[in-house]
């Protein structure tokens, strides 16, 4: 019999190879189980494919952006709230990826582990599920207004504490009443991509903030030197022009002017090496974590590029792109004293907590103090002597414009991004119109009438 | 210091909520009206898992105790007066480290003599040594009796061989790891069986209230009440006329049970078949073990059967139906049913072998032959996944028959070929391989079951949905391809999992009991149950969750079918065969004659010493 016994081994590695298979199964079933049961077609969770959220989600002042009645989904009441809030909600079908329906629809659909889509008494609300945005929806719905139909994205986010109060990406659509998408291409292109998290945008000369920070710091003697701009200049027979010839001026008044010849000569000083190493420090090349929600990381790759080629990434065109939301954190990083606050979209709702003193989140410096406070006062100068204060009353605003090529016949990429200086508005923002044409006139004006909105709202805090 | 505030604040905060929360929910879960059943399904899906879990360690452990293991049927004296005892019915002798009874002696051949109990007595069968076996002096020709006090001579080397009359001596083999499985040996399966009837009540009460208000209720009580009666029944029967042990039976009633649950939630109306289907089992069970009891009536009934399955596979290529895809159903008109599963148990059979026929006679043309029939039929009837289980029962079997790994190897790369070939020429059969690794990419055409397989597991959680709440009942196969992801979904993974572990748990069983079998037939046709019911697991849970492709084959057990379940249970008759233990005797001490039972017993142990 023992032969026998040694014979059966053949039986023991079908069970091993079936055990293996079970282990493979619970492991995929620990990594993956969440997401199977937020398949649509679950009818535990969803009913004619819209989730069925345990949860409502409020806006920062409670205001009600989402919920299930009667097993369907209901929106804010009013459509333009719809509309300017969309892609931070998401559709009900689950199309906008970066939404709080996708991204937390674990907690709002009430699935746990444990008890699976369990309900006891067939009761869907569960008050612990619900989600309190950070997002303030009356600035959304004057960004969304201010956008005025043309695409792009408005972000705004308290650079201390991490809050984005506003996030609109346009075009949108109202989820209550869901138009032809598929049948107008050209009017909703792009319309379930959340702009702000997941766009890549040529940045154009707002990309300048990097290489003055790196001059800033490499360039001792950079701010007595004078530099001359004759509206063109010749590097490797590649032409860098200017819209105009700016003539002799300081570092601090061709950041003003966005002085593209000047740049390019600051670039070609600075190197490729030194302006790869400031640019992934600024965030490029890497994607940020809007709890939990992966943005897009924007690209800038020059270790290698030489003359030409390097002075226009300098000056933000090349094959430079960045992402509006990683590009506003570093804006904001300028204005926190050069400590990068991580976004959150998610508030912490408890009504005992907000009365104890807030502890402000650990940030990474990514600017020494001193370049964030030189840079910071240029940015305000740019203000002051071009973008006129008069726009911006009272918002202290630093900020720099951005007109990107984007080649062709199209009309350039309007960027405008800066943060206002102001311990009780630490705002940081970004604006970005494609095709808007001038980043200061365009953009500009959109976060004029954002900012201000928010400076209202957040009065009333 | 920040951090310290900072997990303060989180878990302040978290406590407020929970405070907030707790009022709004009471008052929430009582804006809608109560229902019995909701508040049922409330408080017993916590009770579910946990018996589920206690009753898998009840049933398995004490099977693993190795307490009556290991009975003497002989002994060989030697001349200086050593004893070497007879461990099984069937004992090879020779030099081999795998010898039964090792004789390290250098004119002994490695593989020398077979020493086996059969119909008409004691055999020595020659292996065709070169020293030859003599028996009382005279050289045997190929085999011959032996009777007790005789001197059997191996090569010259002289025994004396001694039977036991009842064969009943148990040597205590003990180290401490038997030791603390042995104390398992304890657990009252009395309690035990108590608990899979709590476990069935409570669960088919769910299933019950579940069903109130679809129409369908009144078919649920009786069919769960006969089942448990037959329970009862088949487990008074077991505890007074069988001295093994019950737990084999009793993890098996908790698989039916189960089986059942599922059969409720799909369809209510087949119930009463399924718990007829039960109940048959059971019988088929006694009656094949009673039969096979005997070696010769075993070998006998592997010729019946083996001309039955070759009819039943003439039947069905000629008047078989068509089903999914499958032509593998007769109708008789009172009764529909499918013949391979029945083939299933002849073809286990035909693969057995004693010890000597085993090492004489090396030849597997009859069993190959007979393999090759049931395998080219099934592929005519297009129902690939029955083939690939009788394939590697195939495997498993002719292995331990010829214990030759090329040969073995030969004939896999071979049928891997064939099916490389089945594969691409047929088109349904190329999709699933498609879908396979990619369900989520076709969920609404070929990964249609599997994805909802996978949603429905997951929907369930650990502790499960609650039985007859599921969704995955509407899905086509639910209740015999997709059975793992209806126990996930209604009753959690839990109890899913421990199913499947207690499927598993048979082959391991199989695999302990393999060095205390008397004869190589029980372990044989043992192996071979147990690896139909392993790959059949594999393919079936495997296949739904997309780990290995979807092949609609049926879950020992668990699946919906009549003729599944009764082969199962005919297929456990060859692993219950081969464990050839007494249960400790102290568990029946409350029984009357319990006493006088036992005195005959001791009688016997002291006849068989003498």
């Amino acid at each position: 019999m023992k032969i026998l016994t040694k014979r059966a081994f053949a039986l023991l590695i079908l069970s091993v190879l079936l055990i293996i298979g079970l282990l493979v199964f619970t492991i995929k079933y620990i990594n993956n189980a969440s997401d199977w049961a937020q398949h649509p077609t679950n009818k535990h969770l969803f009913r004619n494919g819209q989730l069925q959220t345990t949860g409502k989600i409020y806006d920062r002042k409670g205001e009600i952006l989402l919920q299930t009645v009667d097993g369907a989904q209901k929106y804010n009441n009013d459509a333009t709230v719809r509309k300017a809030v969309m892609h931070a909600i998401g559709d009900s079908y689950g199309n906008v990826m970066t939404s709080a329906q996708v991204a937390f629809g674990e907690k709002l659909s009430g699935w746990d582990m444990v008890n699976g889509a369990y309900r006891f008494n067939a009761q869907r609300y569960k008050p612990g599920n619900d989600i309190t945005l950070t997002l303030d929806s009356e600035v959304c719905v004057e960004a969304y207004k201010a956008m005025n139909r043309r695409k792009g994205t408005v972000g705004v986010y308290n650079y201390k504490t991490g809050e984005i109060i506003c996030m609109v990406s346009t075009p949108t659509f109202d989820p209550e009443n869901r138009p032809d998408v598929e049948g107008n291409p050209d009017r909703y292109e792009g319309v379930y991509i959340n702009r702000l998290l997941s766009a890549a945008y040529t940045p154009g000369s707002v990309f300048k903030l990097i290489t003055a920070e790196a001059a800033i710091d490499t360039i001792k003697d950079i701010d007595t030197r004078t530099y001359e701009c004759a509206a063109e200049k010749l590097i490797d027979g590649n032409r860098i022009t200017c819209p105009a010839a700016h003539g002799n001026m300081t570092f601090k008044q061709a950041l003003a002017h966005s002085c593209n010849v000047t740049f390019a000569e600051i670039t070609l000083e600075i190197g490729g090496a030194t302006l790869q190493k400031y640019a992934d420090k600024a965030g490029f090349n890497s994607s940020h974590k809007v709890n939990g929600i992966s943005t897009s990381a924007g690209k800038v790759d020059v270790s290698n590029a030489k003359g030409g080629d390097l002075a226009w990434a300098g000056i933000g065109q090349y094959s430079n792109t960045a992402n509006p939301l990683s590009f506003m954190t570093y804006v904001g990083a300028i204005g926190n004293d050069g400590i990068k606050v991580t976004p959150s979209i998610i508030k912490d709702s408890n009504v005992i907590l907000s009365l104890l003193p807030d502890i402000v989140p650990e940030g990474d410096r990514i600017i020494t103090q001193e370049t964030a406070a030189s840079l910071g006062a240029m940015m305000r100068n740019n203000t002051i002597e071009v973008y006129g204060e008069k726009n911006f009353k009272g918002l202290e605003l630093c900020a720099k414009s951005g007109t990107a090529e984007v080649g062709g016949e199209k009309a350039p990429h309007a960027w405008f991004t800066g943060y206002m200086d102001r311990d009780d508005c630490p705002l940081a923002f970004v604006v970005v119109v494609e095709n808007g044409g001038s980043g200061s006139r365009v953009a500009g004006s959109i976060a004029g009438k954002v900012l201000q909105k928010a400076v209202d709202r957040m009065s009333l805090d | 210091m920040v951090f310290a505030i900072e997990s303060v604040k989180y878990y302040y905060g978290e406590l407020v909520d929970l405070m907030e929360q707790a009022g709004a929910v009471i008052g929430i879960y009582l804006s809608n009206p109560l229902e019995l059943s909701e508040c049922y399904t409330f408080i017993v899906r916590w009770i579910f898992p946990v018996l589920a879990v206690l009753l898998f360690f009840r049933c398995t452990l004490p099977l693993l105790c190795d307490i009556g293991h290991n009975q003497i049927w002989g002994y060989l004296d030697t001349k200086n007066g050593y004893r070497i005892p007879l461990r099984h019915w069937e004992n090879s002798i020779g030099r081999s480290r795998l010898s039964d009874i090792v004789i390290n002696l250098p004119f002994i051949s490695r593989s020398h003599a077979v020493l086996a109990y059969g119909e008409n007595g004691w055999i020595v069968t020659d292996l065709g040594a070169k020293g030859g076996v003599e028996i009382n002096g005279e050289r045997l020709e190929k085999a011959g009796f032996v009777k007790s006090e005789d001197t059997v001579s191996f090569a010259g080397a002289d025994f004396l061989f001694i039977p036991a009359e009842q064969g009943h001596e148990s040597i205590e083999l003990e180290n401490k790891l038997s030791r603390i499985i042995n104390s398992f040996g304890t657990v009252r399966y009395g309690k035990t069986f108590l608990m899979i009837l709590i476990f069935q009540f409570l669960g088919g009460l769910q299933l019950y209230l579940a069903s109130i208000g679809e129409g369908v209720s009144a078919s649920i009580p009786m069919p769960f009440g006969l089942f448990m009666l037959a329970e009862c029944i088949f487990y008074f029967f077991l505890s007074r006329f069988s001295r093994k042990h019950l737990e084999l039976e009793l993890l098996i009633f908790f698989l039916c049970g189960l089986s059942l649950f599922i059969v409720a939630a799909v369809y209510p109306s087949y119930l009463l078949k399924q718990s007829i289907a039960i109940i048959l089992g059971m019988i088929v069970y006694t009656v094949i073990q009673i039969i096979i009891k005997d070696l010769g009536r075993g070998r006998k009934l592997k010729y019946i059967l083996v001309f039955c399955a070759l009819v039943l596979i003439l039947l069905n290529l000629t008047i078989g139906e068509s089903r999914f895809g499958a032509k593998n159903w007769i109708n008789l008109g009172f009764i529909t049913f499918q013949p391979m599963e029945f083939v299933k148990v002849a073809f286990v059979l035909a693969g057995t072998a004693t010890l000597d026929k085993l090492l004489t006679a090396r030849n597997l043309t009859a069993f190959i032959g007979f393999s090759g029939i049931c395998i080219g039929a099934l592929i005519i009837m297009r129902d690939l996944g029955t083939s690939v289980i009788f394939f590697t029962a195939f495997l498993v079997i002719a292995f331990m028959r010829s214990g030759d790994i090329r040969t073995i190897a030969l004939i896999s790369s071979g049928a891997a070929l064939g099916a490389f070939a089945v594969v691409t020429f047929l088109p349904y059969v190329a999709s699933r391989f498609q879908a396979w690794g990619n369900v989520w990419e076709y969920t609404d055409t070929i990964g249609y079951q599997q994805t909802r397989t996978m949603i429905a597991a997951a929907s369930g959680g650990l502790l499960g949905v609650g039985g007859g709440k599921g969704y995955l009942v509407g899905i086509p196969a639910a209740d015999t391809d997709l059975v793992f992801g209806m126990l996930c979904e209604e009753w959690g993974l839990i109890i899913a999992l421990t199913a499947v572990l207690s499927i598993i748990f048979m082959s391991f069983l199989v695999l302990f009991l393999m060095k205390g079998c008397k004869s190589s037939f029980y372990a044989i046709s043992a192996c071979g149950a147990a690896s139909i019911y392993i790959i059949q697991t594999a393919l079936n849970v495997l296949g739904s969750l997309d780990i290995l492709p979807l092949t609609g084959v049926t879950l020992p057990f668990l699946s919906n079918g009549g003729s599944s379940m009764v082969v199962c249970w005919a297929l456990l008759a060859f692993i219950k065969a081969a464990d050839e233990r007494q249960r400790p005797a102290g568990e029946d001490a409350d029984e009357i004659n319990e006493t006088e039972e036992q005195a005959d017993w001791d009688e016997e142990r002291a006849g068989s010493l003498r």
